[in-house]
């Protein structure tokens, strides 16, 4: 696995498990939580089958993002057009969450394809939610007009109490990612993982992917942030998307892998560091091996008698050992 | 106050057959996967044989890559099926991890691809067998502590949760004896208020994986038409739908012979490598396979002791005082205890042994005193299959578990040692008994 992927894994299978059981209807009632801090809570009672309340909690945001009633801008919106009639948003949501929608199963799609096709995307509820802003910037980006009152620097949360900057011009958006991490060692094998991946960048397979770079001090994009925003002790990394990138079917794509691009770092921060341990385990075996076959026959023998952990004193000593 | 304790912890149950994972406070864990890694190693062997050659460093990326390229649970037993660039390792092997490399990568995916957390934000729950060594905690705890980074670990022994997740069920006492059969391993384990008694543990080689391979033997012999490939998984399938236990092998036997049409089902499969359908019945195997636990010596000829006998022992080689409440809570637990009926011949082949000793310790006495009848009671409930992961959410879901759990801190301050010894469960466990009380 390289990418994480949009749909959350548990969420689908509860989903389709229902759709195929509907009249089986038992009773569910189950908590789970997912990277980025994104608490997820559903549940269904025997008496109605077919319908299932699922509740989303949103990371902290910073001050310096906008949300409207728990929510980023235009997450309502963008949930009502994402599913339609299956969907209904309840309002006030559940205690302690964001947001809460009831989902009606008898109103999905029959034939099999679509239906399944958007049971997919209602488990991808969280990057409808999260990305809403995201996406409403890349719309424009893609019809090359900028919005009349977003022309500056846009924080979106993506981790609790932290967010990324967007930049949006009419040709182009800069993103720019302040990498945090809390280990020294993960800030450590990050940073060169971000020098690799812009270097990997400007290798010929991939000139058409948007251009990256990375800097241990903020970038000028980010004049005007908040003085604790600018502080990332893994560097910054920038990324600048043009319309190509984001036309068509791309944009789903590219709101997904750019609002979970912290955790597509963390997470190959812990793979090369699971690497690192394997390939360590290997070479203390061989050096073991080594040690044993330095090994003389002779000291071994010598060892067995000697495998005593105390040393039996002659009774001489013992006395001489008394007086002393 | 550390905010990875107001989040739900992790629980990961590792059995040999399947990982059981979850969050602490639910009922049922989210996903339930064969433990098994499917590894694409087809690059590694070309780095390795011409390392010297002149683009190493293609081939070196090419290594990494492949580092990433595997798969678990179902999904790597399809790519491993279709595909014969991916071989399938078992990191567990008879209740204990046997390839550690292949256990980081199953726990990796576990919570990165399954769970999809940031291990991070969790403490996290595993569990052992109860004869795990000291050294595979550490390793345990290495894996955890610098690979991901958790906030804390408790490692769990799996009888005593599996008590723990009966005690949420029905009210009993802290003490009882497990059964657990697993798929790789099958223990007797007795644990008194809490303790487990270490040096009454009985384990029999004979587990879930041995009732397949029997079922796999006995349909061999009868010559049904499975294609030989595939023969394990089709045994695999007809244990868990279709075996059950019966009370007498001689009369099932008759009443199989008297009424083939009912008793004798029909598996269907595809043919692997045609696509061509078949079908093959599925007859005294269906009661065959499970009897391995109650007479041994059908299947094996090196062990020939029935369970009840074994578990009997187990309790009579326990400390005097606490074999009368042992005798009255055998708790069940693993997926291969969930054979129809399991729980009433076990009860009632334990009960004839014990009945036969008080007997017998009457008749010499002589009738001058009267011993008090012993209670005999199995106890079986519908989380079985998966009742040592439940425990695990019930136990994690206390305030206390993050308390009795080894930090971050404290393992950078002491070392992997500290993961040797879990040692306050029995507060927790007395904690839960007051909850349900």
């Amino acid at each position: 696995m390289i990418l994480l992927q949009s749909h959350s894994r548990y969420l689908l299978q509860i989903l389709s498990n229902r759709v195929q059981n509907v009249e089986k209807g038992v009773e569910l009632d189950s908590n789970w939580v997912e990277f980025g801090d994104i608490r997820y809570h559903i549940q269904a009672s025997m008496k109605n089958p077919h319908l299932l309340l699922l509740s989303v909690s949103l990371p902290t945001p910073p001050p310096e993002t906008v949300f409207f009633g728990g929510l980023p801008l235009g997450a309502i919106e963008a949930v009502k057009a994402a599913y339609g009639l299956v969907v209904q948003i309840l309002d006030p949501p559940r205690d302690g969450f964001n947001l809460t929608v009831k989902l009606n199963l008898t109103k999905l799609p029959p034939d099999e394809e679509n239906k399944n096709n958007l049971l997919v995307k209602i488990a991808s509820l969280r990057e409808v939610v999260m990305g809403a802003p995201l996406r409403v910037m890349l719309k424009h980006l893609a019809s090359r007009t900028v919005a009349p009152d977003i022309d500056r620097l846009v924080a979106l949360v993506h981790r609790p109490t932290e967010s990324f900057f967007l930049a949006p011009r009419a040709e182009k958006v800069t993103v720019v990612f302040p990498m945090r991490f809390k280990d020294s060692i993960d800030t450590a094998l990050a940073t060169s993982f971000l020098q690799e991946f812009v270097e990997a960048r400007r290798t010929a397979g991939l000139f058409n992917a948007p251009p990256c770079s990375w800097s241990p001090s903020p970038p000028l994009e980010l004049k005007g942030a908040p003085v604790e925003a600018l502080s990332a002790n893994a560097g910054f990394v920038s990324f600048v998307l043009f319309p190509r990138h984001v036309e068509g079917n791309k944009l789903d794509k590219t709101v997904w892998n750019l609002s979970t691009f912290h955790a597509y770092v963390n997470y190959h921060v812990k793979c090369s560091e699971g690497f690192m341990h394997t390939r360590m385990r290997r070479r203390v075996e061989s050096l073991i091996q080594a040690l044993d076959r330095a090994k003389p026959d002779k000291e071994k023998a010598k060892k067995t008698g000697q495998s005593r952990s105390f040393k039996r004193l002659s009774l001489k000593e013992a006395r001489s050992g008394l007086k002393s | 106050m550390d905010p990875a304790t107001s989040r739900p912890a992790a629980v990961i149950d590792n059995g040999t057959g399947y990982t059981k994972m979850g969050f602490a406070g639910n009922v049922e864990p989210c996903f339930i996967l064969p433990t098994v890694v499917a590894v694409n190693d087809s690059f590694v062997n070309q780095t390795r044989s011409s390392s010297k050659g002149s683009n190493w460093l293609a081939q070196h990326s090419a290594g990494v890559m492949a580092d990433l390229d595997f798969f678990i649970g179902d999904e790597g037993l399809s790519r491993s099926k279709s595909n014969s660039t991916y071989t399938l390792t078992h990191p567990i092997r008879n209740g204990q991890v046997d390839n550690w490399d292949a256990m980081e990568r199953f726990w990796q995916q576990c919570i990165f691809n399954y769970l999809r957390c940031d291990p991070e934000d969790h403490y996290f729950l595993l569990t052992e067998s109860p004869l795990t060594p000291p050294e595979s905690r550490e390793y345990t705890g290495e894996i955890m502590f610098e690979t991901f980074n958790v906030p804390g670990l408790y490692i769990a022994v799996q009888p005593v949760l599996a008590l723990a997740a009966g005690y949420t069920t029905s009210k009993c006492e802290m003490t009882g004896v497990v059964v657990d059969i697993g798929d790789g391993a099958t223990h007797v384990v007795p644990v008194a208020d809490g303790y487990v008694i270490g040096s009454s543990i009985k384990s029999i080689p004979i587990a879930g994986k041995d009732v397949t391979l029997f079922i796999q033997q006995l349909m061999r012999e009868r010559g049904e038409h499975v294609p030989p490939e595939d023969s394990f998984e089709v045994a695999r399938k007809v244990k868990e739908t279709y075996c059950y236990t019966c009370s007498d092998i001689v009369k099932e036997y008759n009443k199989h012979d008297k009424e083939p049409a009912k008793y004798i089902k029909q598996y269907r499969g595809i043919k692997p490598k045609t696509g061509a359908p078949y079908s093959c019945d599925v007859g005294y195997e269906r009661f065959l396979g499970p009897e391995v636990f109650f007479n041994p010596e059908i299947y094996s000829n090196d062990f020939a002791m029935p369970l009840p006998a074994v578990i009997d022992k187990c309790i009579q080689s326990a400390p005097i005082d606490t074999r009368r409440a042992l005798y009255k809570n055998i708790v069940l637990s693993g997926a291969s205890t969930m054979f129809k009926d399991f729980n009433r011949r076990l009860q009632r082949d334990l009960k004839k042994i014990v009945d036969a000793r008080v007997l017998a310790s009457d008749a010499r006495l002589g009738g001058e005193l009267k011993s008090q009848p012993v209670e005999v009671n199995v106890v079986s409930h519908p989380i079985q299959r998966y009742a040592v992961w439940f425990g695990g959410s019930v136990l994690a879901s206390t305030p206390e578990f993050f308390a009795a759990c080894h930090t971050k801190a404290e393992y950078e301050e002491y070392g992997a040692s500290i993961c040797r010894t879990n040692p306050v469960f029995k507060d927790l466990l007395v904690e839960v008994v007051d909850r349900s009380s």
